[in-house]
């Protein structure tokens, strides 16, 4: 953990006591822990639920309805996992004290999250191309297109909370309010929201429709 | 971290070379997962492996990423087991599924 630095403006480190069972978990990271568990939960329903669906359908995908973009999506993905690396350098340079090399990678994976919600938005809306809303894919009309919205972007209100949040984070490390902790438990969401994008990539985009 | 404090610059830069492999690692198998879903061949079979990637994929995430690998077990399994009642019960639904196919 970090130094313990508790005058000036720098922020008061907590040192945890060892636990017998939790070692030096905090209770911010333990319920983290518990929420992100509680929000797996959400995510598994939402599959589950998916996937009775289209394990009963005859056909899965209707004719005139476009199929998902397996290239470009597989580019978002890449991004997200970029995203989590710039993530942990974030935490590790916090760790460490380097306050300027922690604040970079922060700004990082915010643009990272900026850049996978534009992509989100040219995939559903289109910005050079029709996106999937005019190609065909409605909500409402079939299961395939309503279990593809109710997912992804569900998914990607996830993003955006978390953008939203390493931003209100990176603000407050620059005014030196925030602990290496505090951006610890930051990782733990945004690795989590990249961790549940790892399966609806491959239970949504990856398994054939045909067959 | 639940570890004991101990050389945080040496565990820094030692982390640092593993996370840069395990990126290298997650960027590997999206290639291939991408490339699995694109073979031909049965579908049951693509299924199969397109989850294993996964899996493997999600496990680095959690493991090294969220840094479970380094927590006491109580935290792991706090984590871990109610994550897996989901995969178990659509195990569950899957070969009932299967078995309806069978036998109908």
């Amino acid at each position: 953990m970090q130094a313990a630095a508790a005058h000036g403006h720098e922020p008061r480190a907590v040192v945890w006591p060892q636990d017998p069972q939790f070692g030096r978990a905090s209770a911010g990271k333990i319920a983290m822990w518990i929420f992100l568990v509680s929000d797996g939960l959400s995510f598994a329903g939402l599959l589950l639920a998916y996937g009775i669906l289209r394990g009963e359908s005859l056909a899965w995908r209707h004719p005139g309805e476009p199929s998902l973009g397996v290239a470009f999506t597989a580019g978002l993905t890449f991004l997200l996992i970029c995203s989590s690396v710039t993530m942990v350098f974030a935490f590790e340079a916090a760790e460490r004290g380097d306050r300027r090399r922690a604040a970079i990678f922060l700004a990082l994976t915010a643009v990272g999250g900026a850049l996978f919600l534009l992509g989100q938005y040219t995939e559903y809306f289109g910005i050079l191309h029709p996106g999937l809303t005019k190609e065909g894919l409605v909500f409402g009309q079939s299961a395939y297109a309503s279990t593809f919205y109710v997912i992804t972007s569900f998914h990607g209100a996830h993003v955006l909370s978390g953008t939203l949040y390493i931003l209100i984070t990176l603000v407050r490390w620059l005014r030196q309010k925030a602990t290496a902790a505090q951006i610890e438990l930051l990782g733990l969401f945004w690795h989590f929201v990249d961790l549940v994008w790892i399966l609806v990539f491959t239970i949504v985009y990856l398994i054939p429709t045909g067959g | 971290m639940s570890e004991p404090a101990g050389a945080p610059a040496h565990r820094s830069e030692s982390r640092g070379r593993q996370y840069l492999v395990i990126f290298f690692v997650l960027f590997v198998l999206t290639v291939v997962e991408v490339g699995v879903s694109y073979a031909h061949g049965p579908k049951a079979q693509i299924v199969v492996v397109l989850f294993a990637l996964a899996l493997v994929k999600a496990a680095c995430v959690a493991l090294f990423f969220m840094h479970l690998k380094w927590e006491t077990r109580v935290l792991r399994a706090t984590v871990v087991v109610p994550l897996s009642l989901p995969v178990i019960y659509a195990l569950i639904l899957i070969s009932e599924a299967a078995w309806r196919r069978l036998s109908g």
